[in-house]
């Protein structure tokens, strides 16, 4: 995963490499989202625990790029909660079609 | 309620040709879309009306970088760029700020044959496709049962997602093809498809998402190519924005910074 280096020095940050890690970010999450919906799919989950392996997978994905990141975020997004916590409702619709599919086709057709 | 067991055979003409047929459409109008912008060239600029508004257009662009990147010119060259725009008598802003309010039937006619193509290659590879799929799905596919969704959901869902079965005590959760559709449609084939191309398709991805969310809106309100009914009051508020921009030159301050960049990554 690259991620380059985003100095914040007296308000000011590159906007390109900004971009660059937020594209990745968001790319990162729709797989985490794949996943997850192929999880709870096959699994068999039911309702609200479904949901809930989707934001526990959310959050592992969170923790993996706060370790690749050595945990110092200002210099590679704008803040914390930006890139671990922001897009949890953006992916949830895409985690649904998934675990919808695979649900199906695993457990019941 | 006991689970129905459903036959295999239709998961395998009906449950898998639906997601494929889907992704392939959605393929190929990403396809499709690249084609028509690549073949689209530059319109020449023939009306008078038109040069004017492309004068404007050029005008509120030279002012908003000069304001956006102020910070890379050094003092005089800032000050006789700001007073080539705002001077009191001659400025650009000045004299194209006491032009009268356009006419806005006058221009959108003016701009109708561009417009008229933009709109009608939205809508091919929009709209239309969602309807041929709509209209395929509830063709071949009604009637039956295709599998289970893993949560539970009221009774008024009832007749979203249980289309032409007529079966009164179903449990909500076993839906009909359509509602699989609507599932694909909504869940973000956009999103596996923008995986799959890379970073190419990122505004292709973004325009269809707005052109859907307007055409579900109705019809679209007016987009406004960039027209303005009234350019006077634009032109007077970039010049105040610009006679309001503290510049200072950023080369002075750049020793400062680059010595603190060090110490931080000496430190480190």
């Amino acid at each position: 995963m690259e991620e380059p280096k985003v100095e914040l020095d007296d308000l000011e940050v590159n906007q390109e490499r900004l971009k660059l890690n937020t594209n990745q970010l968001k790319n990162l999450r729709v797989y985490g989202s794949l996943n997850a919906g192929m999880i709870a799919g096959i699994l068999g989950m039911d309702g609200w625990i479904g949901i809930g392996i989707y934001v526990a997978i959310f959050l592992i994905v969170s923790a993996c790029l706060a370790i690749k990141m050595n945990f110092r975020v200002k210099e590679y997004f704008k803040s914390s909660y930006d890139a671990y916590y922001s897009g949890i409702g953006t992916d949830l619709l895409l985690f649904l079609m998934i675990w919808v599919i695979f649900h199906n086709l695993v457990n019941i057709l | 309620m006991s689970d129905i067991l459903i036959d295999d055979r239709i998961r395998d003409w009906v449950f898998l040709p639906i997601i494929i047929v889907m992704f392939m459409i959605q393929m190929f109008r990403g396809l499709l879309t690249k084609y028509m912008d690549n073949k689209k060239t530059s319109q020449k600029v023939t009306s008078k009306a038109q040069v004017s508004e492309m004068i404007d257009k050029n005008i509120t662009q030279q002012s908003q970088r000069l304001a956006r990147l102020h910070g890379l010119l050094p003092d005089h060259s800032f000050k006789m760029k700001r007073a080539h725009l705002c001077d009191n008598k001659s400025g650009i802003l000045t004299k194209a700020s006491e032009k009268p309010a356009k006419d806005p039937m006058q221009s959108m006619s003016m701009m109708n044959p561009a417009a008229m193509a933009d709109m009608l290659k939205q809508n091919l590879s929009g709209i239309v496709f969602m309807a041929l799929q709509y209209q395929w799905v509830s063709y071949f596919f009604s009637g039956f049962v295709i599998g289970k969704v893993p949560f539970p959901l009221t009774q008024k869902f009832r007749t979203m997602l249980q289309r032409g079965v007529d079966v009164q005590n179903l449990d909500v959760r076993y839906i009909s093809s359509i509602s699989i559709y609507f599932v694909l449609l909504f869940g973000g084939l956009q999103k596996i498809q923008q995986l799959m191309f890379g970073d190419d398709t990122d505004e292709f991805v973004d325009d269809t998402q707005m052109q859907m969310q307007m055409q579900m809106m109705g019809m679209p309100a007016m987009p406004s190519f960039g027209q303005q009914n009234d350019p006077g009051k634009l032109f007077i508020a970039e010049r105040t924005r610009l006679e309001g921009v503290k510049h200072t030159f950023e080369l002075n301050k750049s020793q400062d910074k680059a010595i603190k960049s060090l110490k931080r990554f000496l430190i480190q």
